[in-house]
């Protein structure tokens, strides 16, 4: 099996954009992609697509991978649209690097998008929730912030996590995303806001969620032979792990891990040859606080229970062992579903690149966390700046 | 002699003091009723009826399984026409050849039911259960709800001595046209008054037993007042008729006054005491005698205080919210929802036969070793404990649940662990009649059946829970 490296990535802004359409917000995202490989690549070398949205709204539910490749130019290539709700994109990456590395195609584009603001209030409600387990977990009620709630209470009854800690991923990853033009909410947070925001679903409030976003995002995988044609430093995929879970929270046998995510996770360093401990950075699926914190133990940054203190210790703070969602995370840069995943793919090239807006320092490792729902499918890619020769 | 073996009282937690809708309304028309009880946006007259059925069998020395006739009765279906008798006996999981009847359109509907399971043969349960509805602005202002269940067999603790009836033509007292909510009345006092007292002295009279020996008397009761005039005529003392009066503390609950009136007579008589019932409803006097008591399950619901305000009544009642399902992203197929009845109502979970873990719902592999395995049929425990736990804010529900959360608030949404097995079956539930700020992880909870959301104009029902503490 040949290696598969990241040659391009970009996205669009993420934010809310009544005016756009999923198919002019990925344009911008492919335009934003092309410009970040170094050299001029002509699309006709990319063999293939592989596109991630959930199709909140029920805008174009059937073809809408196919729609996005014609709209930009990519006339005939093969297109498959991804449905992995939250973790869409990350799985359409996935498909990208296996197409790339199985010798089959050299050059693959993988990307989500998602149009999520310009549908009324009660029409949104209807596909914050569709991802959950539908037949008993939704008709119990909840939204998926209900959900993350409830793990939320699991572990602070369990560990001594507290709902300040929950209020420190806000202000963390908002201090991160304030640098970032591209953030849906590019604002700092002081902890006191991040503390007494208005309850959502108890205990989560409503800085402990993030918001809904429409965006686009946009990577090209590429052979080795192709990468090395279009750049000095390679960005190789060296781990690619991916995991599936139970839908509903109720049937996992437990409330405080996603265990989906373990399993992805021990998969991705595995294969990458490295551990938690070599990361030089991470960008972690923090659809809501409680879900970054089970991130920092599911993907063994620390031990269980200790996420809480990890965050207070700085750990992941930009200038910490492990910087965590420099981006702004989900919760600052937005999450737009399908664009989520290969959206960390962009915040993890630019770090390499040195072109990141909380820029770390010279990063050899980095991992992107890529959440489906509450855990039914998870995507957990490790990667290395290979230096030049 | 046949009669009845055992009893169950079901009233909905919350009550609404007379004195606050007088505040509201500056008068109030329930003369004598110091509170009522209200029933939950997602109570029901089936709800109702099974939450005071379960109590019943759980203190009868039959099983359910015996059951051969179920006999209801009520005002307030949840649907006009539709499926209610199978409905009830699927929630309590009753032998599917039971034989059945529902009696409705009136508020003798109770003596109907009484009369249809004392003619029968074998164990039968009679259930009555109520919620009218009224113009907000007056006859609203004593309705209440609640439940009474009966479990009638042969040689029983209670013999039903007699029961007489008495029919004549007298509209205009209560009446509802098809397709209308709420309940009217023409209001001629004195006709009124008469009628009602003609139509059961008539009854009474006409029982094979002398009523003057009677210690108490269950009487058709509208309000406080309502039963001494209508025992004007009888032979019947006032303590009697204020031993079987409970609408001065749950209001007037259609159907079931009188039934729940009866058991509460019956948790107080000694042996031998004999008890008249007396109905009235659409010009039907139905009259009956009881000789006994035993305890009542569910008695103590009478005592509940849980005091409401007027303007969060009108929300639980829905007299103020009207919600409707808009068409939505996600489903679960009315075909599909029959499917899963034996979860949502009895909590059957799968056992593997590999690994002996517990899967909930019983479908697909094993949760615990994965493997696709036929599963034995458990059922677990209607008691658990909160695992997991969050309150869905105003605004916060899945359109499903909008209607709810206007009328009720803020709810909790628990993940409940339940014992079944050797192991555990977890499950989303939301937790109903509780403050979801008064809930905490570890608490225990007890299942209840309750009405989960209307979709396409059918309701669908299945488990909730309620807080133990």
């Amino acid at each position: 099996m040949r290696d598969a490296y990241v040659i391009g990535a970009g996205q669009s802004s993420f934010g809310s954009f009544p005016e756009e359409t999923y198919l002019s917000l990925f344009e911008s995202a492919f335009e934003s992609t092309l410009n970040s490989v170094e050299g001029e690549l002509p699309t006709e070398v990319i063999d293939e697509a592989h596109l991630g949205t959930l199709g909140v709204g029920g805008r174009q539910i059937g073809l809408s991978g196919p729609a996005v490749t014609e709209h930009i130019g990519l006339h005939g290539v093969p297109t498959t649209r991804v449905e992995n709700a939250c973790a869409a994109s990350g799985y359409a990456f996935r498909q990208a690097v296996t197409a790339v590395r199985s010798g089959m195609v050299d050059v693959a584009l993988a990307g989500g998008y998602e149009v999520m603001t310009d549908t009324s209030a009660d029409g949104t409600k209807w596909w914050l929730g569709v991802s959950g387990e539908t037949e008993w977990e939704r008709i119990s009620g909840t939204t998926f912030a209900g959900v993350y709630a409830q793990m939320a209470s699991a572990h602070l009854e369990e560990y001594d996590t507290t709902v300040e800690d929950l209020s420190r991923v806000a202000v963390k990853n908002h201090a991160n995303g304030a640098k970032n033009p591209k953030a849906h909410l590019g604002f700092e947070c002081s902890l006191e806001d991040a503390v007494s925001a208005p309850s959502v679903a108890d205990p989560l409030n409503l800085y402990h969620c993030c918001p809904t976003t429409d965006g686009a995002s946009a990577v090209l995988v590429a052979s080795e032979e192709v990468a090395r044609e279009y750049g000095e430093e390679l960005i190789r995929v060296a781990g690619a792990g991916a995991s599936s879970g139970r839908v509903g929270l109720f049937q996992r046998g437990t409330l405080t891990s996603i265990p989906a995510s373990v399993r992805a996770g021990e998969a991705a360093y595995e294969e990458a040859g490295i551990g938690p401990e070599n990361l030089d950075f991470a960008e972690v699926h923090d659809c809501f606080a409680i879900a970054e914190l089970l991130a920092y133990e599911d993907l063994g940054f620390c031990e269980r229970g200790e996420a809480g203190r990890l965050l207070r210790e700085g750990v992941t703070d930009p200038d910490g062992d492990l910087p965590t969602n420099t981006s702004g995370g989900l919760k600052s840069k937005g999450h737009p579903i399908g664009a989520t995943g290969t959206g960390q793919i962009v915040e993890a090239f630019e770090q390499f690149r040195g072109e990141a807006h909380v820029q770390t320092d010279r990063p050899r490792y980095g991992l992107t966390h890529n959440v489906g729902g509450s855990g039914g499918g998870v995507t957990v890619h490790v990667f290395e700046r290979e230096e030049a020769a | 002699m046949r009669g009845i073996d055992a009893g169950g009282i079901y009233l909905p937690r919350f009550r609404l003091s007379t004195e606050e809708t007088a505040a509201a309304w500056g008068h109030a028309d329930a003369r004598g009723i110091d509170r009522k009880t209200v029933p939950a946006a997602d109570e029901d007259a089936l709800t109702m009826a099974v939450a005071a059925a379960e109590r019943a069998l759980e203190s009868a020395s039959l099983e359910r399984s015996a059951i051969e006739l179920v006999a209801m009765a009520t005002t307030t279906p949840p649907m006009a026409e539709g499926d209610f008798l199978s409905r009830f006996v699927r929630m309590l999981a009753l032998p599917e050849d039971v034989a059945g009847s529902v009696s409705t359109q009136h508020t003798a509907a109770g003596g109907e039911a009484f009369a249809r399971a004392l003619d029968a043969d074998g164990p039968a349960l009679v259930v009555a259960a109520d919620c009218p509805e009224g113009d907000p602005a007056d006859a609203d202002h004593p309705l209440g709800a609640g439940a009474a269940a009966f479990v009638i067999d042969d040689e029983a603790v209670v013999p039903v001595r007699d029961i007489a009836w008495y029919s004549d033509e007298t509209p205009g007292i209560r009446f509802r046209p098809r397709g209308e909510r709420e309940i009217d009345s023409l209001d001629v006092t004195t006709y009124e008054r008469s009628a009602v007292r003609e139509a059961v002295t008539e009854a009474v009279t006409a029982l094979e037993v002398d009523a003057s020996e009677a210690t108490a008397a269950a009487l058709h009761q509208r309000d406080r007042k309502f039963p001494y005039r209508v025992a004007g005529d009888l032979p019947l003392s006032n303590e009697a008729v204020a031993a079987g009066t409970v609408v001065d503390r749950i209001g007037d609950a259609g159907a079931a006054t009188v039934p729940i009136g009866l058991l509460a007579v019956l948790a107080e008589a000694d042996e031998g005491e004999s008890t008249v019932g007396g109905f009235f409803g659409g010009g039907t006097a139905v009259a009956l005698e009881l000789e006994g008591g035993f305890p009542i399950a569910g008695i103590d619901d009478l005592d509940g205080e849980e005091a409401i305000g007027y303007t969060e009544y009108l929300r639980k009642r829905g007299y103020v919210v009207e919600g409707e399902v808009a068409g939505g992203g996600a489903n679960v197929s009315l075909p599909n929802w029959q499917g899963s009845l034996d979860q949502r109502y009895r909590l059957i979970a799968g056992e593997c036969p590999d690994c002996g873990g517990v899967t909930f719902p019983p479908r697909g592999a094993c949760q615990e070793c994965h493997s696709r395995v036929e599963f034995e049929r458990i059922e677990a425990s209607r008691t658990g404990t909160i695992r997991a736990l969050t309150v869905i804010g105003q605004g916060g529900a899945p359109p499903e649940f909008a209607e709810l959360q206007q009328r009720e608030g803020a709810y909790a949404v628990a993940i409940v662990a339940l014992a079944a097995g050797d192991g555990e079956a977890t499950l989303p539930a939301q937790l109903a009649d509780v403050d979801p700020e008064a809930v905490a992880v570890g608490d225990t909870v007890r299942a209840t059946i309750r009405r989960i959301y209307t979709q396409e104009g059918v309701p669908r029902y299945g488990v909730k829970f309620r807080s133990e503490g």
